[in-house]
């Protein structure tokens, strides 16, 4: 099975993020090790005396390229739809990919995603050519709105970035993914252990896009192998298809012919 | 003329012509900075590489040069 963005087939179903790692060579080995062919980044300012990006544009180049991936640039920091439309245009010239990974912050406390502006924004950006990877809340509205517009992938926090928290509305998921079964689901952002992941996957979801839950590890590398591992596990079972929960007991051993002990009007 | 590059003044001599956006680059940037991989909006708006040499540029405009940098 493989995952499927805007007619791109992966291999992996793991999304991985290129920020917070202790080192260069710690993110490289991270990526490698959760076997991921999406990476994402970003594009940023910088005083024009500072130290220049070539240095990490190369040194990602060359791990996506070993990997035969795909960059998937981001739109973080955004505030407006025009301001995401500026930066993903500024993101295709340089990055040389339509894929953006669409980001409209409207609160600084949880950078929840501007439902409004993210539409807007969208919207703009499908017009243009691009192919939209939407980031936004749980809201199965705003995800049925992004699909109406002709977001092929669309991806729902689990909760919000950085937190480790998991998946805080697993009922708003199991709905999102309910009520849109044709489209590619990518829980972004939350997840903090590969039981999150697993759990993703269980419940049928596309893919996972994380960053922090690698990146903080102790040990990021080892950490990149378990969420591999935890996807797989949690893809399995969704095709294997999972028992339906049962509220009462129900005896797994064959009660017929039980033994002596279970029939104590025969002894004395 | 004064222009603004990621937040930092700059005054360019004035000239009879408007300046374009390759002409700022030239004179404002070391040399290894206009040799690096980077993205830039003028005003806010994207302005694409084959553009940069006939747009022009005004006093108290403001240009964002944006590089490569990790994301999640």
């Amino acid at each position: 099975m493989s995952l499927c963005i805007y007619g791109q087939a992966l291999t992996s179903r793991l999304l991985i993020g290129s920020a917070l790692y202790p080192s260069p060579e710690v993110m490289k080995k991270s990526i490698v090790a959760s076997g991921s062919q999406v990476v994402t980044l970003s594009l940023k300012r910088q005083n024009p005396l500072a130290r220049s990006g070539d240095k990490f544009w190369r040194y990602i180049q060359a791990i996506v390229q070993q990997n035969q991936g795909f960059l998937l640039p981001n739109t973080a920091g955004c505030k407006s739809a025009k301001e995401a439309i500026t930066l993903a245009k500024m993101s295709r010239e340089l990055f040389q990919t339509d894929w953006i990974k669409l980001e409209v912050i409207g609160d600084d406390y949880n950078l929840q995603p501007d439902p409004v502006e993210l539409l807007i924004a969208t919207e703009q950006l499908l017009a243009d050519g691009f192919k939209v990877l939407p980031y936004c809340t749980d809201d199965l509205v705003i995800c049925q709105r992004l699909y109406a517009l002709g977001c092929q992938v669309i991806m729902p926090w689990a909760s919000p970035i950085g937190t480790g928290k998991g998946l805080m509305n697993p009922y708003n998921l199991a709905s999102i993914r309910q009520r849109l079964p044709d489209a590619t689901l990518i829980l972004d952002a939350g997840i903090g252990k590969p039981s999150d992941a697993c759990i993703a996957m269980e419940m049928g979801f596309d893919g996972v896009l994380l960053n922090s839950a690698i990146a903080l590890a102790d040990n990021p590398v080892l950490m990149a192998q378990a969420f591999a591992s935890a996807m797989s596990a949690g893809e399995s079972a969704y095709i294997a298809g999972i028992m339906q929960e049962r509220q009462t007991a129900h005896a797994s051993t064959p009660t017929l012919d039980r033994p002596f002990w279970h029939h104590p009007e025969q002894s004395s | 003329m004064k222009i603004y590059i990621n937040g930092n003044a700059f005054e360019l001599p004035h000239s009879a012509e408007p300046s374009h956006i390759d002409e700022v680059i030239s004179k404002a940037l070391p040399k290894n900075q206009q040799q690096q991989s980077f993205a830039l909006a003028l005003n806010g708006n994207f302005v694409g590489r084959e553009d940069y040499h006939h747009t022009k540029v005004c006093d108290n405009d403001s240009i964002d040069l944006l590089f490569p940098i990790v994301g999640g």
